[in-house]
């Protein structure tokens, strides 16, 4: 089957009543380009997310409704072909976090991230993701992790991370009640950040594991769109739970994997109902809500304005919107400050969505940080904190490129740092 | 033909059929709709997906369209959101609060509602006809815009314009015969009837799936809608 069939199967398929009803009501107004970073900071009329799901209305009309048969038969709506499917390609791998935003200004209410996805659905069957993505996904498959953390990797770092910090990371513990799966974002790049959750749960007397069979959390088949892929990394997680006997899966500091296990596990692999899945941002709210573990006051308040970061994932999709505030107020009464607009509303860092991991994207990705960085230098923050080890990539990446004299860091650090021995 | 033939099958067989299949068009789309199928939401939720709904349609309806600063984006879209404002605001309380639409109601539901005074329906008529063709400068000028709009875009436009200029023209006398204008009235009235199922005019009917599943995606989530 050619790409451009295999994509407009896809479409199809995919199409139910929720993809239909909400592609009917679109009036075509164009008011979500405003919303989308990428459109904001390029200018790209093709940027414009009601363009972005383009194919996906053209294979809706043309396949489901009365008129848009005849239309397109007329000549008068255009049939998908196989250059559409590699252009869509770009717009939506290059120029899409699916952050979600678009679906706050939409007039008539569209869940329009949720139909991007099934845009990258469709360009995923076609095998129409971008080659880094691909071949992230490709070693994720074969390796158990897109970054090469090897079953060998993981045990090294994890190891070297139990020493050099001093933590212990209790491992594959049966009948523990919380299973802790980090990301390899953080295994390899910010290692601090588990040395920081192990203290943390240590400290507050939590009984958790992690497990050398589910030890990867990030879900590279979901940036991508593949039902398939998704499902297996998930399962792999879910069958490392169901061999230790865990209660609860505590999702580190990543974003887009909390959106797939939290939010769209249940729907594919039903066994994911069998456990709480809580984010780390939850289980320090908790935490600190209930006097588990006690933070220093004021810790973080002379070390100049400090501002937390939205994670799209985390918070406006996630629902951990008011923890971090109430934790920052703890650690940073005085100095922290919010950027605007945040909260549900915020803007979207630019890296997620896999968008990061496509070399090819790199100049979509730090325009859409110059947003951040106008957002940031207005409140006059020098640090600035986050609750998703990919927008923390990002940030360090794009500090880097920018040469901006910010500090980067995450909230778990943070808490680690300000706790009361 | 004259004038008053055609009057006279405009406002009667033609506008009872334009009506059937206006209503028909309307109820297959529904059908046609729902019949796609609804998978069952397995995904336990952490606020209140009833909520959501509840508040997405508040502010959808009662706050978002008259209250512009609740969304930062109005800065970035004033004239998208004072012309639509305008428009749909023109277009209601004429076709529900003017006199001679009052009578129509009357005639076909058996029972009226006072109306607004001709001054107050006068004005925002006229506003929103400016409104509409402010739109369409607009919708032909921005990038955007004139990225997603096809024919069908313009030819809807055209079909929700024409009943409401010949309206006003009528109101006021505008330089045709009364009777023409009737006519045209009519005409255009009983074309946009027919051809509302048929496009994207049909969106008022889809704003409220879509306003619910927003409302039930973010509510399950404990997010502000």
């Amino acid at each position: 089957m050619s790409a451009t069939a295999q994509a407009i199967q896809t479409f199809v398929h995919e199409t139910g009543g929720w993809v239909a009803s909400q592609l009917e009501a679109c009036t075509r107004c164009g008011m979500c380009a405003e919303a989308c970073h990428f459109y904001q900071a390029t200018g790209n009329p093709e940027y414009a997310p009601v363009w972005k799901m383009e194919l996906l209305r053209r294979a809706y009309e043309q396949r489901f409704t009365l008129f848009g048969g005849i239309k397109a038969s007329l000549g008068l709506d255009k049939r998908i072909t196989d250059e559409d499917i590699s252009h869509w390609s770009e717009l939506n791998y290059y120029a899409c976090t699916v952050c979600n935003k678009c679906s706050m200004v939409c007039p008539m209410g569209i869940d329009i991230g949720s139909l991007l996805h099934e845009m990258r659905a469709g360009l995923a069957a076609a095998d129409m993701v971008p080659a880094d993505l691909a071949a992230a996904v490709t070693k994720q498959v074969n390796e158990g992790s897109p970054l090469g953390m090897t079953d060998k990797v993981w045990d090294q770092r994890l190891e070297w991370v139990a020493d050099e910090w001093e933590v212990d990371i209790p491992r594959d513990v049966k009948g523990a009640h919380t299973l802790v799966v980090f990301s390899s974002i953080e295994v390899m790049k910010f290692p601090t950040n588990i040395a920081a959750i192990a203290k943390v749960l240590n400290k507050a007397g939590v009984s958790w594991t992690v497990s050398s069979k589910a030890r990867e959390i990030v879900n590279f088949g979901f940036y991508e769109g593949s039902e398939e892929h998704t499902k297996l990394f998930l399962s792999r997680v879910l069958e490392g739970a169901k061999e230790l006997g865990v209660k609860r899966i505590v999702v580190t500091e990543c974003g887009h994997a909390y959106d797939a296990l939290r939010w769209h596990a249940a729907n594919l692999l039903p066994e994911a109902n069998s456990f709480d899945i809580i984010h780390i941002t939850g289980v320090l709210g908790e935490l600190v809500g209930s006097g588990a573990i006690k933070l220093k006051p004021g810790a973080f308040d002379n070390d100049g304005t400090i501002t937390f970061h939205d994670a799209c994932k985390i918070q406006r999709k996630g629902g951990h919107v008011q923890e971090p505030r109430d934790i920052l107020k703890i650690l940073a009464p005085n100095s922290f400050k919010e950027m605007t607009p945040n909260r549900e509303e915020s803007i979207c860092c630019g890296g997620g969505g896999g968008v990061i991991a496509i070399k090819a994207a790199d100049e979509q990705r730090y325009a859409a940080f110059e947003l951040k960085i106008k957002q940031v230098n207005s409140v006059g923050a020098k640090t600035v904190t986050m609750t998703c080890s990919n927008c923390r990539l990002q940030y360090t990446d794009s500090v880097e490129h920018f040469k901006l004299d910010w500090k980067v860091t995450g909230l778990a650090q943070m808490v680690a740092d300000a706790l009361v021995e | 033909m004259n004038w008053q033939g055609i009057l006279e099958f405009a406002r009667g067989p033609l506008f009872y059929a334009a009506l059937l299949i206006f209503v028909g068009g309307m109820m297959y789309r529904l059908v046609s709709v729902i019949g796609l199928g609804w998978g069952k939401d397995r995904v336990p939720v952490k606020g209140s997906k009833a909520g959501g709904v509840v508040k997405s349609f508040l502010k959808g309806i009662l706050i978002w369209p008259f209250i512009p600063w609740v969304k930062g984006t109005f800065s970035r879209n004033p004239l998208i959101y004072i012309g639509g404002g305008l428009f749909h605001l023109g277009l209601f309380v004429v076709l529900l609060l003017g006199a001679p639409h009052v009578l129509v109601w009357k005639s076909l539901l058996g029972f009226g509602w006072p109306t607004l005074p001709l001054p107050i329906v006068d004005w925002l008529a006229a506003a929103g006809i400016a409104a509409m063709l402010l739109l369409l400068i607009n919708r032909l000028a921005h990038p955007v815009l004139r990225l997603i709009s096809g024919p069908a875009e313009y030819f809807a436009w055209l079909l929700v314009f024409l009943p409401m200029v010949t309206g006003y023209m009528m109101t006021h006398h505008l330089w045709f015969p009364y009777e023409e204008l009737f006519s045209l009235h009519m005409l255009s009235v009983d074309a946009l009837l027919i051809w509302i199922p048929l496009s994207r005019i049909s969106h008022f009917m889809f704003y409220f799936f879509a306003r619910a599943i927003h409302g039930q995606e973010f509510g399950k989530r404990g997010v502000a809608v």
